[in-house]
């Protein structure tokens, strides 16, 4: 069972407050955090993943410590960036897919031979030594996800995985996510696409400004949404 | 991908890079000890004669290889002949187009691969840490898969400037530039933390 | 670590690219290569020990025979030509000015950037040009130093881009300054 546990946490970047005394406790498997831009949600995020710590409060995901214990969280937490570019490190697919199974003890040959299997289980068997960088857009999430799975983590965090994708593309990628056995904490500006999920938290400078199912918060954000956006002042852009 | 590899395959292909690359050394020290003009000349035809070995198109892309320098070896002829004498000229000249030649044909026989797994072997040889072969290792694969990436940054700039400004862009994107680098590592560091404990 | 060894990699492909995007030209009409002014460069961002290992592989990758250095050229053969002490100096020239931007910072940034970057991109790298340049040609020092001189104007200007683009970038990304 999932656990992640947020314990009055603060978090500052570059000395503005991010996130102030914020607590969570998420055991549900499908977990959706909106907000609008700046609200904290990335930051939120990393810090689940354990790529930054908190300047105060513990961050836990099934009782690791993601940002200290990495060789555990590594384990535990696997993470989807908006921009394939910013995640994909190597040339080739199959030099991309093994370098994190072989972080986490596999042997060249057994990376090899996982990675060609989860390339088969997506349909893209010959992909292993296509050059990432002559990659559609969307094929380079595929291989991030790929990647992401490989590793076997026990949650999934994806940080607005889907921008800027044609709809085929993002329809494709929504199915292959929904398949997944694994937990998702999935950031998105597209509310559509986590209406089926169980829970939804909605975050605004840093604090919960709602919690709960769909269709309680759903409809809440969006008519505050729409007043905003009527409305004119420059400074709420 | 980025490589300076031949494309038809050859007879050198076939060659380990280890002997290639022990015969492109001991070369280069002969090459000093060259006396002369003729001698240096019979040098060079020697090298083309490798290149020739491994058939016609080879022998084309190898010369084709060495047109960045021509320009520069004439002058250097010109100057000698002018300042000392001609034949000095001839042996500094064909001594140079020589070696580089011989070079290129080791380059251009040898995969990427099969260097970096020679350098890899060498490295284990002189007692280099795994961990510090490994850091080796990612960090070619780094420059591999990020210098098309900034490329296309590069143009995207010089296009986004374009269609704003007559004028060329000269050195003002250099900043932004600079600044996109920089951050595309902020960002790999962070992509290289998700996916490793210990680095 | 990570974040270093993402630094000195990132640095390497700048330089790459500096000299392969077409037309990167420094000043109107002139096609000077902008990449000795990304080994400054290397040398002022990341620090002296950084920003020669950035240096230093770049020139491993055009050794291994990627086509990286301007133009497209690349392999072994580079290190035949007469422009072998440039290459060669490369790091040492990123060390140097480095170390001494980081020296000097003081109250006039700019300027002592600049300085170092003179002193280890011109005058440091030009020793060793000179140097590799009078070993391949069979010329004498003097010789190859007065051919060499036509130059060193166009890098002096490189010096003074680097310490501009510098203080810009550390006033834009003040952690870069503050991680040392």
């Amino acid at each position: 069972m999932l656990s992640i546990k947020l314990n009055a946490v603060d978090l500052a970047f570059n000395n503005t407050a991010v996130l102030s005394d914020l607590s969570l406790d998420i055991t549900q498997q499908r977990v959706a955090l909106i907000g609008r831009n700046g609200a904290g949600k990335s930051q939120l995020v990393r810090l689940i993943a354990g790529l930054i710590r908190p300047d105060r409060g513990t961050v836990r995901v099934n009782g690791v410590d993601v940002g200290r214990d990495r060789r555990a969280a590594l384990q535990t937490v696997g993470i989807l960036f908006q921009n394939p570019d910013h995640q994909l490190i190597f040339p080739t697919v199959m030099e991309e897919l093994c370098f994190g199974i072989q972080q986490q003890g596999q042997t060249r040959a057994q990376a090899q031979d996982m990675a060609q299997a989860m390339l088969q289980r997506f349909a893209c068997a010959d992909w292993g030594p296509r050059v990432v960088h002559g990659l559609s857009q969307g094929q380079r999430h595929l291989v991030c996800l790929m990647a992401v799975l490989l590793m076997r983590p026990a949650l999934i965090l994806l940080d607005e995985p889907f921008a800027g994708l044609d709809m085929a593309t993002t329809r494709r990628l929504g199915r292959y996510l929904e398949g997944l056995d694994q937990a998702l904490l999935h950031v998105t500006h597209d509310l559509a696409a986590i209406a089926g999920y169980e829970r939804v938290i909605w975050l605004d400078h840093g604090q919960v400004l709602a919690d709960g199912p769909p269709d309680t918060v759903l409809p809440q954000f969006r008519a505050h949404m729409m007043a905003l956006g009527d409305g004119d002042a420059v400074a709420e852009l | 991908m980025l490589s300076l590899n031949s494309e038809p395959r050859s007879f050198w292909h076939d060659v380990p890079a280890g002997p290639k690359l022990l015969a492109l050394l001991i070369a280069t020290g002969l090459a000093m000890w060259l006396p002369n003009a003729a001698a240096a000349a019979m040098a060079f035809v020697a090298v083309m004669g490798l290149y020739a070995v491994a058939g016609w198109a080879f022998l084309r892309q190898g010369l084709l290889a060495l047109r960045p320098v021509l320009f520069v070896a004439a002058l250097i002829l010109a100057w000698h002949g002018w300042a000392l004498s001609w034949g000095q000229g001839a042996l500094v000249v064909a001594r140079m187009l020589a070696l580089i030649a011989l070079a290129n044909l080791v380059s251009m026989s040898t995969a990427l691969a099969d260097l970096l797994d020679r350098v890899e072997r060498a490295l284990a040889w002189l007692r280099v840490p795994p961990l510090w072969r490994q850091r080796l290792a990612l960090s070619v694969a780094l420059v591999v898969r990020f210098t098309p990436v900034l490329i296309v940054k590069g143009q995207q700039l010089q296009r986004a400037w374009r269609a704003r400004s007559r004028r060329r862009p000269g050195w003002r994107l250099m900043l932004p530039f600079v600044l996109g680098a920089l951050d595309d590592a902020e960002t790999v560091s962070e992509a290289l933390r998700a996916r490793t404990g210990t680095l | 670590m990570a974040r270093h060894i993402a630094q000195i990699a990132l640095f390497a492909a700048l330089i790459a690219a500096l000299g392969l995007v077409p037309k990167f030209d420094l000043a109107a009409g002139v096609p000077i290569t902008a990449q000795s002014l990304g080994v400054m460069l290397a040398g002022c961002l990341l620090g002296a020990r950084r920003g020669a290992l950035a240096v230093l592989l770049f020139l491993f990758l055009v050794a291994l025979g990627l086509p990286l250095l301007a133009g497209g050229r690349g392999g072994l053969g580079v290190f035949m030509g007469p422009t072998v002490g440039f290459l060669l100096g490369f790091p040492v020239a990123a060390f140097v000015t480095g170390y001494f931007s980081a020296q000097w910072r003081g109250s006039a940034p700019v300027v002592t950037t600049v300085l170092a970057a003179i002193l280890g991109g011109v005058f440091v790298l030009y020793i060793f040009g000179i140097v590799g340049f009078a070993m391949v040609t069979g010329q004498t020092l003097a010789q190859a130093t007065s051919i060499m001189w036509v130059f060193v104007p166009g890098d002096v200007v490189k010096a003074g881009l680097a310490g501009i683009i510098t203080e810009s970038v550390l006033r834009l990304r003040p952690g870069l300054a503050a991680q040392g």
